[in-house]
């Protein structure tokens, strides 16, 4: 971050060592992105996108084969965590297996989103084997036009 | 028209999907993931030797800001060879849940013709 510095024929090579450290504490300062790796994840699970807008974040998740009843989602303290099952498809006894790229067996997936989410207005919807969940913004965390008074 | 000049003139990605292949009691079944498309996103073509399959699905808004992006955008393309022993007029298909169940029927292969030979 630019600070905002007086000119000078002298160089205070002080002043110069200041700077360096804020540009290094600045470096080090993160931006706030979700984490998206929890303790209890499985090691294969389904792939997952998340956007965010003005109003809210939308967690994308591709569940190929799932049924509603086979997904678990829950909210906590900020933390969205996808759980669930997939089946394996049924196959007869006989059957040669040639090909599968596939996976199943038990999932889950945490994202810890910024706590300026309103956990009492996420929507969940679940279509084409896509699962999308929508988490608004509270109101305090939209971006707000302010107005500049003319004087 | 060649098929990979056929897949090159789309102008959104091509992404091929998971699948998986199975032969029981004389079908081929066949299971491909294509979250996303719907059931009348898909088309399912026979031409010549080749089971050409594509989903369609809606492309990503291209101003979609990502903090997380894992998820491939793209449509689902996948093409299979048929031998003779495929029923080309017997070819099944049903979409779930984003997942497309293809059975193929194959015929029982021709008995062995014996060939009398006369004798002079």
């Amino acid at each position: 971050m630019a600070r905002l510095r007086w000119q000078s024929d002298v160089v205070d090579p002080l002043a110069e060592f200041d700077r360096l450290r804020e540009e290094i504490n600045d470096l080090f300062d993160l931006p706030r992105v979700p984490n998206v790796r929890g303790l209890f994840d499985r090691p294969v699970s389904p792939a997952i996108d998340v956007t965010e807008d003005g109003e809210q974040y939308a967690v994308i998740c591709d569940v190929p084969g799932l049924a509603r009843e086979d997904i678990e989602l829950s909210l906590a303290q900020g933390v969205l965590t996808i759980k669930g099952e997939k089946k394996a498809p049924k196959r007869a006894g006989g059957a040669r297996l040639y090909r599968e790229e596939t996976w199943q067996g038990k999932f889950q997936r945490t994202v810890a989103l910024p706590s300026d989410v309103d956990p009492t207005k996420v929507t969940a919807d679940l279509r084409d084997g896509v699962l999308t969940v929508a988490l608004p913004k509270r109101e305090e965390a939209k971006p707000k036009q302010i107005a500049i008074q003319a004087n | 028209m060649s098929d990979r000049q056929t897949a090159m003139k789309e102008t959104r990605r091509q992404v091929r999907p998971l699948s998986s292949m199975a032969e029981e009691s004389g079908q081929i079944l066949l299971r491909l993931e294509m979250p996303g498309v719907a059931k009348d996103g898909i088309e399912l073509t026979v031409e010549g030797n080749e089971l050409r399959i594509r989903g369609r699905r809606a492309a990503v808004a291209p101003a979609t800001r990502y903090v997380l992006r894992e998820r491939m955008d793209g449509d689902f393309y996948e093409v299979y060879t048929l031998d003779e022993t495929v029923d080309r007029n017997r070819i099944e298909a049903a979409m779930d849940s984003g997942v497309l169940s293809v059975t193929l029927h194959l015929r029982e292969a021709e008995k062995p013709r014996k060939i009398q030979i006369t004798s002079r």
